[in-house]
């Protein structure tokens, strides 16, 4: 190693290498500024009182005497262990009915299961208050329990953290090994035994890499328990509440540490696990396909469509609900919520604020996520600052938004920060934003990268042609497909995300997904789900604008993969 | 296999070889990745317009020295240079050479046209320069006509055509190929061999392969370096490392050869079990172990009595020739003799039966015992 660096640092630099390092250097400072130092200066904030002097663990000791906060540990897991025991399980099913029968509609289903990712996970918050609400047309379902609480708020992650557990399970149990169910039936296995000793241990990493990856979403989940809580308070809406309501910003850091900590531990799980997985299936393994079993078959779609129904309920109900003029009296159709009278500004704009940041966050996110990813993935040299910039990377994941958007207020509003003029600005909602979700791109583009040509740098190289043109014109269209993932996912999450954004907008950057809270805050219960409709319509257009164009570039630009 | 060898037997001359100022030299070049050395001071000179291989067993160091060469490894230490210049620490970018790798690294989303002129774009030249270059690289590598496929389109030794002209488009002083035949099936790969040896002998480019497949740096190189553990352990013609192995590493990688164990006599003798042998001559030590290294080949087989006498204890129908194993009388130890198809007859070989061997002294070499080992 030292002999290495020593080399590196006599060699002649030349403008190519310059620029490369350069590259680096700012892709470490963007996360180092849009992530590190946040959290440290929220670290920082939860050692120190209101006065802004160091006062060690004190307050962290006045956390754990104050009941009605320690309680909200208790229910945070609770709700949080409930929402995963239910979706993991539904999405099991789900999943195995997708890749292991040959239950009709297989296409449909995975299309209406996606749809909750499309939405705010304050819309089946909102449409859980209509269904089964004081007011719900299955109010008696319940059987006197209220929606209020926290049968309401596993019933809304239940139903937006679905599809993230349905894809992760689909992807597990369709690595299968047709050989290894062969065997099985020849040495005359019954059924249920080859369930337990082949499919089961097949998808164990998948499996408790779902559990964990569900529980955090679940634990970290804003929308939902804001919305539907009632009084019934989680680590997530406290965090809001020191800090929005009582402006106690040192006890919101508290809270923010140790809401920190259950997706700091999954998220380390997670890694532990995805190292272990590699190479579990060889490469000649053969798929296995499902044979018709007419009983199985039509068991599996009744269950799947049951939970479609669930779905399309949800969805329809807020759509529906923000269409009646006054919800149970007077249910003649109007358009007079999407008018948003709730909202001084009128909604509009923030809904166009919110598109602007999508937008802004897919475009510039992409190219930086994706060029950063292809630095450290086909770069020589600078070994230190490219594995810096991937641990950095893996980061995000860990951090809950309510915690990214706390921290942001501690870092950029502090005053003497350089960075300052940012605050209050739709860069730093980007900016915000970007990073939030940044690791699954970053994962993404590094999948991408891995399949390319190890070697399409070196030619290049050798034919004199700078790096930059070899980015543009090989590299970066023949990962064309992945580019378009991931920005699509940007999209969605930056027009539906709430948690981190919440604490970091001003009158100017109000955002749809913050209107929907403000607009259910003050009673326009209508008119809230007429946003969140607004949003979950404008993401689905978007994602069937990425379908179409992904499709087209696969048949005709990018001709050169059918050859 | 053996074809190729009698032909070499045959034309026992090495490649004419003018002496001038290298193209490329290496100077103690070393290479270490952590504690291990990949390439321990290796000096070497390459001629003008030479074809060379690096030939040697996977991890030997063959594929980093073509790296170290082409600037996308860095030496930890030792000079580089091509034509006069030091190239040792300039960036790949700067350095003069076309490469052309395994998988050939085709950019999939061009056509094959735009692949070959990928590196003629960057330097700014006029569009009919351009495509007047281009259908010269195609004809050359007999591919006119293929300029819009995309490579996906291709077969596996037309994308390594193609590969070679994007590499030899610019005009480079050096090309570089790394094992750029051991993605193909064995039929092509041998027309792809002498297309390349006479694409090469034509343009007059040096050339520096890296192949594991010592028929290959036989029937193409005008000099071979044979590698092993990040050494070089010798440097000659085809012909050269054939019959005069340097060491017995050389000898046992290159064809097939015995290794009998004997005795180190006289600077010409040695002792194999207690019958007296010939040999070329050796620097051993009275007395010492060694290796007799022959060629099957150059093992001859009577019926008539001899000194040496063995049993026949296997017989393989090879076609041209038999490969006979047998086991000495005089010593536990097998030797395999090659026997041409049309003196077999006189043999009349049968396993179980006793023959009498010959080895001649100037096929015979001594190795120091256990010297052998790859």
């Amino acid at each position: 190693m030292m002999a290495k660096t020593f080399t590196m640092s006599a060699t002649k630099p030349s403008l190519e290498s310059l620029i490369r390092l350069l590259a680096l250097l700012a892709g470490v400072a963007l996360l180092v500024v849009g992530l590190l130092f946040p959290l440290v200066a929220m670290l920082v904030k939860s050692l120190q009182d209101r006065a802004g002097d160091f006062i060690g663990l004190a307050n962290f000791v006045q956390y754990f005497q104050t009941p009605a906060l320690v309680n909200s540990i208790v229910n945070s897991l609770r709700v949080a262990l409930m929402t995963t025991v239910v979706v993991v399980g539904l999405a099991f099913v789900c999943a195995y009915g997708i890749t292991r029968t040959c239950m009709p509609g297989k296409r449909l289903f995975r299309m209406l299961a996606i749809l909750p990712i499309l939405a705010p996970s304050l819309l089946p918050a909102i449409s859980l208050v209509y269904l089964f609400g004081n007011q719900g047309f299955l109010r008696d379902v319940l059987a006197g329990h209220s929606i209020y609480g926290p049968i309401g708020i596993v019933m809304g992650m239940s139903f937006w953290i679905f599809p993230h557990a349905l894809m992760l399970l689909t992807t597990a149990l369709t690595n299968s090994d047709a050989r290894l169910y062969e065997a099985a039936e020849a040495l005359g296995t019954p059924k249920w035994r080859t369930f337990l000793t082949i499919t089961l241990p097949g998808v164990r990493y998948g499996l408790i890499s779902c559990l964990f990856v569900v529980f955090t979403l679940a634990i970290t989940d804003f929308g939902v328990p804001k919305i539907i809580g009632g009084q019934f308070s989680v680590l997530a809406t406290d965090v809001y509440r020191q800090v929005v309501g009582q402006q106690n910003f040192q006890m919101g850091a508290v809270v923010s540490v140790i809401l920190l900590l259950p997706a700091v531990l999954s998220f380390i799980v997670d890694r532990w696990i995805q190292r272990r997985q590699v190479a579990q299936l060889s490469a000649r393994a053969v798929p296995w396909q499902p044979t018709p079993s007419p009983l199985r078959d039509w068991v599996f779609t009744l269950l799947c469509y049951a939970v479609a129904g669930a779905i399309v309920l949800v969805i329809g109900t807020a759509m529906y609900a923000s269409l009646v003029q006054f919800w149970p009296y007077n249910l003649s159709i109007t358009f007079v919520h999407y008018t948003f009278q709730g909202m001084a500004d009128g909604g509009w704009g923030a809904w166009f604020n919110s598109l602007k940041l999508a937008f802004s966050v897919a475009v510039v996110g992409t190219l930086v996520i994706f060029f950063n990813a292809w630095l450290i993935e086909k770069s020589e040299g600078y070994r230190p600052l490219r594995q810096g910039l991937h641990f950095m990377a893996m980061l995000p994941m860990a951090v809950p938004g309510m915690v990214l958007g706390l921290a942001y207020i501690f870092f950029f509003n502090q005053a003497g920060n350089p960075f300052n003029w940012l605050y209050g600005t739709l860069m730093i909602l980007v900016l915000n934003t970007l990073i939030h979700f940044y690791t699954v791109c970053h994962l993404t583009s590094v999948t991408a990268l891995k399949q390319l040509d190890p070697e399409f740098e070196a030619v290049g190289a050798s034919l004199k042609v700078p790096f930059w043109t070899t980015f543009c014109r090989v590299t970066l269209p023949v990962s064309l497909p992945a580019v378009l993932d991931i920005s699509v996912y940007l999209f969605v999450n930056a027009m539906t995300t709430v948690s981190a954004v919440v604490f970091l907008y001003n009158s100017d950057t109000r955002l749809a997904s913050v209107a929907v809270l403000h607009l259910d805050e003050a009673g326009y219960f209508a008119s809230a789900a007429a946003m969140a409709v607004l949003i979950f319509l404008t993401s689905l257009v978007v994602k069937l604008l990425h379908t179409a164009l992904t499709h087209v570039l696969l048949n005709n630009a990018q001709r050169w993969r059918m050859a | 296999m053996h074809t190729t060898m009698t032909s070499l037997l045959a034309a026992d001359s090495p490649a004419v070889m003018t002496p001038t100022t290298p193209h490329l030299r290496i100077e103690a070049v070393t290479k270490c990745f952590g504690t291990f050395t990949a390439l321990d001071n290796i000096s070497l000179a390459i001629n003008e317009g030479e074809f060379v291989c690096f030939l040697g067993p996977s991890g030997c160091g063959k594929t980093t020295l073509l790296r170290t060469i082409a600037g996308l490894t860095q030496q930890t230490s030792g000079t580089l240079i091509q034509r006069d210049k030091d190239i040792s620490r300039l960036p790949t970018q700067a350095r003069d050479f076309g490469i052309v790798f395994q998988s050939y690294a085709l950019f999939p989303n061009l056509t094959v046209f735009n692949n070959i002129a990928y590196g003629l774009r960057n330097r700014r030249d006029d569009r009919a320069r351009i495509d007047k270059r281009v259908a010269e690289l195609l004809a050359l590598v007999n591919l006119t006509g293929s300029e819009d496929k995309y490579p996906a389109a291709l077969s596996g030794g037309q994308q390594q055509r193609v590969a070679l002209a994007r590499a030899l488009a610019t005009e480079p002083g050096l090309l570089l190929l790394d094992e750029p035949l051991s993605a193909l099936d064995a039929r092509v790969r041998g027309h792809l061999r002498s297309q390349i040896k006479a694409l090469q002998a034509r343009l007059g480019v040096t050339t520096i392969m890296v192949t594991h497949d010592q028929e290959e740096a036989l029937t193409m190189a005008d000099r071979i370096v044979v590698m092993n553990h990040g050494v070089i352990e010798q440097v000659g013609t085809p012909a050269q490392i054939y019959h005069q192995p340097a060491s017995a590493f050389v000898a046992s990688f290159i064809g097939s050869m015995n290794f009998l164990e004997v005795t180190a006599q006289g600077n010409n003798r040695a002792l194999l079990g207690t019958t007296p042998c010939a040999c070329l001559p050796h620097t051993l030590k009275l007395g010492q172990a060694a290796q007799l290294a022959i060629r099957p080949e150059a093992v001859a087989l009577s019926r008539e009595a001899g000194a040496l006498k063995g049993e026949v204890v296997g017989i393989e129908f090879l076609g041209p020739f038999q490969r006979v194993t047998l086991r000495l009388t005089e010593a536990d130890q097998t030797i395999i003799a090659d026997v041409p198809s049309r003196d077999s007859s006189d043999l009349d070989l049968f396993v179980g039966q006793m023959l009498s061997i010959h080895l001649p002294a100037e096929a015979a070499r001594l190795y120091p015992a256990g010297s052998s080992q790859q």
